[in-house]
């Protein structure tokens, strides 16, 4: 078992990553002087993965929408005893979470890591799935559902999914629907358990008041070792065409809210360059100095919460602004003016360079954040990269791809604009 | 760590914590003033201040420089305590040695806030008409988009039903009539008096010891001519005769519901650790009864507003269930009452609070928060020692305790398709 130090160019901050004989990718970080420890494990399996085999099958299995989510709830409790009361016994905090191709487990804490790794790594590992309890919890996620399509902020961000995805399933509601988990049984969990509860699908990523050697040595006891079965996840054809340019939605709100999103062609190759490349074209298109976002504001257009954020994955792409608004459509039009002008003057190298700064700015400070540095472990290594890459690849950036992101990839037949109105 | 509390003089406070571990800085200052017929000017005023000053006199200007400083923040923010009005601003940027340039970040950063504070934006019309224009329309905006996180709206309107009548039923920016009253004059008028007359405690979170910072304030605030009182933060809110009930229905999908309750009882340790194991975790009796047993809720949760000596349990619910829900609520906080509290419970309780209290010091923000806290209690200890003191709290305190809890109100926000 090889431990490999990474360290970065930059800041000289290092982290160290093995890969575990069981087949886990293991990210660990001591950091000195602090109290707490934050860890997650997590297996590379989210809502989007709903078409999926292994070496052995010869047909792919279609599962219903939301079965990931329903997942993460039932790992929750074990054959003896509900997994919050073990966390309970020790004091930590322990939470999961289900994102479009991601689920994690977690736990914070500042004593007894040890025994709280010991706790993570085993019940992760050990699905007790009943048709009573599977029954119980469609009960708690129709709540969940309810309340998540109560939140104008998610059914405007679905609905602009909707509006941009013809039929990748990064359109469909994490949690699912009512009807589509009354189609989850045990059977179906388990099936989706062994399938991606595979630790060659798995990363564990732990930062904080921790000591390596123990961290290692609990998962040489804990981990149990796993055959790679070849697992295959694909995705229906997704053309570059939005399905709709417009959705607009009435609803019970105080303040009516848009997302104008952008579809993007993923890049599955250099996905953490182009991330950070439409990060920093966002970050210049949306920056509060500029003369557009100084004149939208002045008008009223806009507010403060206007902003830009990159939103990708396996197999989509977009970048979405986001704000409060009584008039979405003069911002549209305002955004795609600035994006022709950019696209014609080209980019101003004084400003690029200071949200260039602000990034890095940015970046250093989660060095000394446990649990950003945790999260972040965890998601380079699911993108494919290694932590710190990001630092190195942000200063590589030119303003040359900057313009060459905004000229190629924000284009007027590609937005879709979703707004929620005041009823 | 090195934590150091001093005065500046003019009622101001000044809590340094040096701390090596951290690569950037931050510095909050608080204006603290009764809740009355300023509030909105108040919360205007602040806000204002924060997006220009007399040499950065755009918000893109302000926001250029902020960028140039390797994207450092300043921000206001506006809170209650217990019958005060806590207006904040905060500052946070990269530490020196991380400057590519060679640039003296927290130099330029101590002008730039000092600025913004001692010489805004204005002129003998008071604050700037545009920005003043913008910075009304935020606090607008803030308000009306409560209702967008329904949750949050109905803790809004349980706390001005609980809260009837007195000076922070509003929250701390008043109401939109109160705010959309308040006129450049105002604000800038208000502000000076804040600067004046606000008691003023101020916290400074970097990785090494830095005097300029204290002394730039000493100095500032001298030339000023400060003339402040001392507040205390504990106002109880006298409880209802008679439980009151308010509804109001929606187009929404589930319904909300929040049971405000009050305590008659000193021993707050006690309230704490009772909040705690009623729904205060993911084993809490709530959690475990009305979320997982019954499956009536997908979240019920009790938190303690400590100052105002009150508690609210909220969840959300079909309304369907509520009658059953708040039968439940009630059936469990009359089990802690009856001291039917297990052993495991309370070790859970305590274990909880200990990892909650032992992380302090980990990130800038839990400093600034722990110190605030002493300052509104009037009582410097460690984390350490505040949790020496829960630890001491028995199952029969917490019984006593809680047979001091009574129900004021209730606020359920209904779906109007439901039966």
């Amino acid at each position: 078992m090889n431990r490999e130090i990474i360290t970065s160019s930059r800041t000289g901050d290092s982290c160290i990553h093995v890969k575990h004989k069981s087949g886990l990718d293991i990210y660990i970080r001591e950091m000195s002087g602090f109290s707490s420890v934050y860890a997650l494990f997590g297996t590379k399996y989210g809502s989007v993965n709903t078409t999926f085999k292994v070496a052995a099958d010869k047909e792919y299995t279609e599962v219903p929408n939301g079965i990931a989510h329903f997942l993460e709830h039932k790992l929750f409790e074990n054959e003896d005893c509900g997994v919050f009361e073990l966390f309970a016994a020790t004091g930590a905090q322990c939470n999961a979470y289900t994102s479009f191709d991601k689920t994690c487990y977690l736990f914070s804490c500042t004593n007894n890591y040890t025994e709280n790794l010991r706790i993570l790594l085993d019940f992760v590992q050990k699905p007790y799935f009943t048709k009573e309890n599977v029954d119980k919890e469609q009960g708690i996620i129709g709540q969940e559902i309810c309340m998540t399509n109560d939140n104008p902020e998610w059914r405007v961000f679905f609905n602009m999914l909707r509006g941009m995805y013809h039929n990748h399933p990064v359109q469909i509601d994490i949690a699912g629907t009512q009807e589509s988990i009354a189609q989850i049984d045990a059977d179906l969990l388990y099936k989706c358990y062994d399938t991606f509860y595979n630790l060659n699908n798995m990363t564990l990523s732990i930062a904080g008041n921790i000591n390596a050697d123990e961290v290692l040595a609990i998962c040489d006891e804990m981990l149990r070792s796993c055959e790679d079965k070849g697992l295959e996840t694909i995705f229906p054809d997704e053309p570059e065409t939005v399905v709709q340019a417009e959705i607009t939605e009435k609803n019970a709100v105080g303040a009516s809210i848009f997302h104008l999103g952008f579809k993007c062609r993923p890049d599955k190759r250099n996905f953490l360059k182009k991330e950070m490349t439409a990060s920093l074209a966002t970050s210049y298109l949306t920056d509060a100095s500029s003369e557009m976002y100084s004149r939208l504001l002045s008008e009223e257009i806009i507010n403060a919460t206007f902003g830009g954020e990159v939103f990708a994955g396996d197999g989509f792409f977009s970048v979405i602004l986001s704000g409060e608004s009584e008039y979405p459509h003069k911002v549209r039009e305002a955004v795609l003016a600035e994006i022709r002008r950019i696209s014609a003057e080209g980019i101003d190298e004084k400003v690029f360079s200071r949200i260039k700064k602000a990034t890095y700015g940015d970046l250093v400070r989660q060095l000394c954040n446990v649990t950003a540095m945790a999260s972040a472990m965890l998601n380079t290594h699911m993108a494919g990269f290694r932590p710190f890459d990001v630092v190195d690849i942000v200063s590589e950036l030119t303003a040359e791809d900057i313009l060459g992101f905004i000229r190629n990839e924000l284009l007027p037949d590609k937005t879709v604009l979703s707004v929620i109105e005041k009823i | 760590m090195n934590y150091n509390r001093t005065e500046l003089g003019g009622n101001i406070g000044f809590t340094s914590v040096v701390d090596e571990k951290f690569n950037s800085c931050s510095l909050r200052l608080m204006m603290i003033v009764p809740m009355g017929d300023s509030a909105s000017d108040n919360s205007i005023a602040v806000n204002m201040i924060t997006d220009v000053n007399s040499k950065l006199n755009s918000i893109a200007a302000m926001n250029e420089r902020l960028s140039e400083l390797y994207g450092a923040s300043f921000a206001s923010s506006v809170a209650v305590r217990g019958d005060m009005q806590v207006l904040s601003v905060t500052a946070g940027w990269l530490c020196n040695r991380f400057a590519i340039d060679g640039e003296d970040i927290t130099g330029d950063m101590l002008e730039l806030v000092t600025d913004c504070l001692f010489s805004p934006f204005a002129d003998e019309n008071g604050f700037d008409e545009s920005i003043f224009r913008l910075s009304k329309k935020e606090i607008l905006d803030i308000i009306d988009s409560r209702f967008n996180n329904k949750r949050e709206y109905a803790l809004v309107k349980a706390r001005e039903i609980a809260f009837e009548g007195e000076a922070v039923q509003y929250g701390g920016s008043g109401t939109r009539e109160q705010v959309e009253a308040v006129t450049p004059k105002s604000a800038y008028e208000a502000y000076w008096k804040l600067i004046e007359t606000a008691q003023i405690e101020i916290c400074f979170v970097s990785p090494e010891n830095d005097d300029r910072v204290q002394e730039v304030f000493r100095e500032k605030f001298a030339a000023v001519g400060r003339n402040s009182a001392s507040h205390t933060f504990y106002a109880p809110s006298p409880i209802k005769s008679t439980p009151v009930l308010v509804e109001e229905e929606f187009d929404v999908r589930q319904a909300k519901m929040v049971m405000t309750f009050k305590f008659d009882t000193d021993d707050i340790d006690a309230v704490h650790l009772m909040c705690v194991i009623f729904g205060g975790s993911p084993v809490s009796k709530l959690f475990v009864n009305v979320r997982e047993k019954l499956s009536l809720c997908y979240y019920c949760s009790c938190s303690m507003s400590e100052f105002k000596k009150s508690a609210v349990v909220d969840c959300g619910v079909e309304k369907g269930n509520i009658e059953k829900a708040t039968a439940e609520i009630l059936n469990q906080l009359d089990e802690i009452r009856k001291g039917n509290i297990s052993d495991e419970e309370l070790q859970s309780a305590f274990l909880a609070l200990e990892n909650s209290y032992t992380s302090f010091g980990d990130t800038h923000s839990s400093y600034i928060s722990w110190y605030s806290d002493c300052f509104f209690r009037n009582e410097y200890i460690s984390p350490k020692e505040y949790l020496e003191r829960l630890f001491e709290v028995t199952k029969e305190r917490i019984a006593a305790a809680a047979a001091n809890v009574r129900l004021d109100s209730t606020y359920h926000m209904l779906n109007k398709e439901a039966e």
